[in-house]
């Protein structure tokens, strides 16, 4: 089924020359991306190894599992999803990248990708060579410790997944990160539309996909949330917080 | 709101336009053949996607009849020969597979209708396989409170058979009366048992079925307002749970069968309107609660409750409590409504039993709405439903100024007001007791279509 679709292919902005160049300093992501803490001459030196992707459509793959690892590359919007087949040929949804956030570092160790990267909103990206960064990082201590902190949330974000949740927890603990997420980018925290389906969602927390749906109808019930379509209103915000706690204390 | 209702002849005669009677928005007129199967999968898909799908309704259409009844408009096909019957219900079994497949299993389906035609023409191990076939391809709820409900013709439904229906899970049934004149029911070519008939409402009560309604239509030939009222006081006396009372409306050049019908038998205008008054006030007199257009509850039923608490919904069989329900069509014509689209079936039987046999979904025509549908169909919905529109809660759901937006509407609604239809406020509008038997010459003044498609008088008339 996947070869019925086009492939973005992550060489499409190396070719494009440096002309399409990003200035990260005037970037509407600010520091989300990785730039943190670098001086305005860093971020220059930065600038120029960054490409700009064209338009991706919904549907269409940043990377395959397998692919060569080349570069990784930052969201400038839009949504994409991470995920790798099992051997029994089913999906596993691995997370879900909004803007501002780096795709790609699960390559570094094997030089290849181990996920497919699919984008679920029309989106953009900026691709950043790897070699460059990383030797770029070696002396501007800045960027690799924002390498390393960005490693560092991904893996404690999977950490987390994988832990001993209730249903109730896990998705209450998803829709605070998104929460958090959205409000960082400076949208609305407490209301926000999900590009992703019921069935990623479910794949993503390891629960089954009635679960989440069934999660959700509690907790509109209690009047936590508003949920309409693939919008997502947070009434209690206190609540919410309270049920992803739980199992923390 | 409990809502009054009041019959005045001058106004009913000066509104008296053929229009819609909006059991969808946009009207079936509207439809459009491009919109075809693949176009319907992308909807099902997205009704999947949503984070808290919607449950369920479906649709079952069963053509087939013994005879022909002739003032039947419905989508039908009279034959003996029942060999036809049980090949379009294999290829109905094919299409329930098809539609089936479309739809995540964790949706239950809490609705379900038999329409027809004449369901009841099947026999009952037909009908049982039928509904077991429902069962394999989609999660028919075990609650009690799903609604399962069979159009019944009584002259074909022995209180055995009633019992059989309630066995395969029924528990609503909706039986075809009438009128019960013998006069008149032999100039319609539908003959039936008036005792018989209603006998089986108590026997359906006694059988576990929580709501009986009973269909009757007035302006069929030979009908008086002497006749009709010993209908009416027939019926009532068996307290059906609900009624709906059509107005025959005679339009030979649409549906053959009415050919069949002498025009001089038909009740004048002026008869006609002794019937609607005689409906409404004997009903009424009796206990039963007008819902909206043909339809008729009694105080304690769920259609009243929920029009009395804002609930209530339009839907293709008159009204219902079920709001947030994906509606599957199934079955030659059938129409289906699905996140924001509605689906029409192959409207021949031929045609839709060889695009069944091939496995292609049987989709002949259907509408993608627009957000401006979305919002008209909202305001529709409300005149149609709870006889009042409140700005606020549209302007909420829409982002729109109500006043900005149907600055046009607002201004021919004057008429409508000075002619004590409605009651503009500031903050909404009502419709008044006079005004509730005009709901749709209301509701039109929003139809944003029906200039498009006036010229052609595809519509009945309100009397």
């Amino acid at each position: 089924m996947e070869s019925s679709l086009r492939v973005a292919n992550i060489r499409d902005y190396r070719r494009e020359p440096s002309r399409a160049q990003v200035a990260c300093s005037r970037c509407a992501l600010g520091e989300l991306c990785l730039p943190r803490g670098l001086t305005p001459d860093e971020t220059e030196r930065f600038e120029q190894i960054v490409h700009r992707s064209r338009p991706i459509q919904p549907g269409e793959h940043l990377f395959r599992a397998g692919d060569e690892f080349r570069s990784v590359a930052s969201v400038r919007t839009g949504c994409f999803k991470s995920y790798v087949i099992d051997h029994e040929g089913q999906e596993q949804v691995l997370g879900f990248h909004l803007p501002g956030e780096i795709i790609g570092l699960d390559a570094i160790h094997s030089c290849r990708h181990v996920a497919n990267v699919i984008a679920l909103d029309t989106s953009a990206v900026c691709g950043l060579t790897f070699d460059t960064v990383s030797g770029m990082a070696r002396h501007m201590p800045e960027l690799q410790s924002e390498l390393f902190r960005v490693m560092s949330q991904r893996i404690s974000e999977l950490e987390t997944i994988a832990g001993d949740l209730s249903a109730d927890e896990r998705i209450a603990m998803f829709l605070l990160s998104l929460s958090d997420r959205f409000s960082r980018r400076g949208y609305s925290e407490k209301e926000f539309i999900l590009a992703m389906s019921r069935r990623d969602i479910a794949s993503y927390l390891r629960l089954a996909t009635e679960t989440v749906s069934r999660v959700l109808a509690r907790f509109q019930k209690a009047g936590v949330v508003k949920v309409d379509r693939k919008q997502v209103r947070i009434l209690d915000m206190d609540e919410l917080k309270t049920v992803a706690r739980k199992n923390q204390d | 709101m409990e809502q009054l209702v009041k019959f005045n002849t001058a106004l009913i005669k000066r509104y008296d336009v053929a229009g819609p009677r909006y059991t969808s928005y946009p009207t079936a007129v509207q439809f459009m053949e491009g919109f075809d199967a693949e176009t319907y999968r992308r909807y099902t898909t997205a009704s999947n996607n949503e984070l808290i799908p919607k449950p369920l309704s479906l649709y079952v259409h069963l053509p087939f009849c013994h005879s022909l009844c002739y003032y039947c408009g419905c989508m039908k096909k009279v034959t003996r020969h029942e060999e036809q019957a049980s090949r379009y219900l294999e290829l109905l079994a094919r299409e329930i597979e098809l539609q089936g497949r479309l739809f995540d299993h964790d949706r239950e389906v809490v609705q379900l209708h038999f329409g027809g035609g004449t369901p009841t023409y099947h026999d009952d191990a037909q009908l049982h396989s039928l509904v077991a076939e429902l069962g394999r391809h989609f999660s028919l709820s075990e609650d009690e409170s799903r609604e399962f409900s069979i159009e019944v013709d009584p002259r074909t439904v022995g209180g055995e058979r009633l019992a059989h229906l309630a066995a395969i899970g029924f528990n609503r049934i909706s039986l075809g009366v009438q009128d019960i004149d013998p006069k008149v029911q032999a100039a319609v070519n539908r003959i039936q048992d008036p005792e018989a008939t209603l006998a089986m409402v108590a026997e359906s009560r006694r059988l576990g079925f929580n709501s009986v309604s009973i269909d009757l239509i007035y302006g069929l030939p030979l009908q008086t307002v002497e006749s009709f009222a010993r209908t009416i006081d027939t019926v009532v006396a068996a307290r059906p749970d609900r009624l709906a009372v059509y107005n025959y409306a005679h339009l030979p050049h649409i549906f053959r069968a009415q050919r069949m019908i002498d025009a001089k038998d038909i009740p004048s205008p002026e008869t006609k309107l002794k019937l609607m008054e005689l409906t409404i006030d004997k009903l009424t007199a009796h206990g039963y609660v007008y819902i909206g257009m043909d339809h008729f509850a009694l105080p304690n039923d769920e259609l009243t409750i929920a029009q009395r608490e804002g609930g209530l919904q339009r839907n293709f069989q008159g009204y219902s409590t079920r709001r947030e329900c994906d509606l599957v069509g199934l079955g030659v014509s059938a129409i289906g409504k699905v996140g924001d689209c509605y689906a029409q079936n192959l409207k021949d039987i031929p045609s839709y039993e060889s695009a069944v046999a091939e496995g292609r979904l049987p989709i002949w025509r259907g509408i993608s709405l627009t957000t401006e549908d979305r919002l008209r169909r909202s305001v529709i919905e409300s005149i149609m439903c709870h006889g009042e529109v409140r700005f606020e809660r549209i302007e909420a759901n829409f982002a729109i100024d109500f006043h900005d937006h149907f600055a046009l509407e607002l201004s021919q609604m004057k008429q409508l007001e000075a002619d004590g239809l409605i009651v503009m406020g500031n903050d909404g509008f009502n419709v008044t007791p006079e005004g509730r038997l005009l709901l749709r010459a209301i509701a039109m003044l929003f139809d944003e279509h029906l200039q498009s498609s006036q010229s052609q008088p595809k519509f009945s008339r309100v009397i």
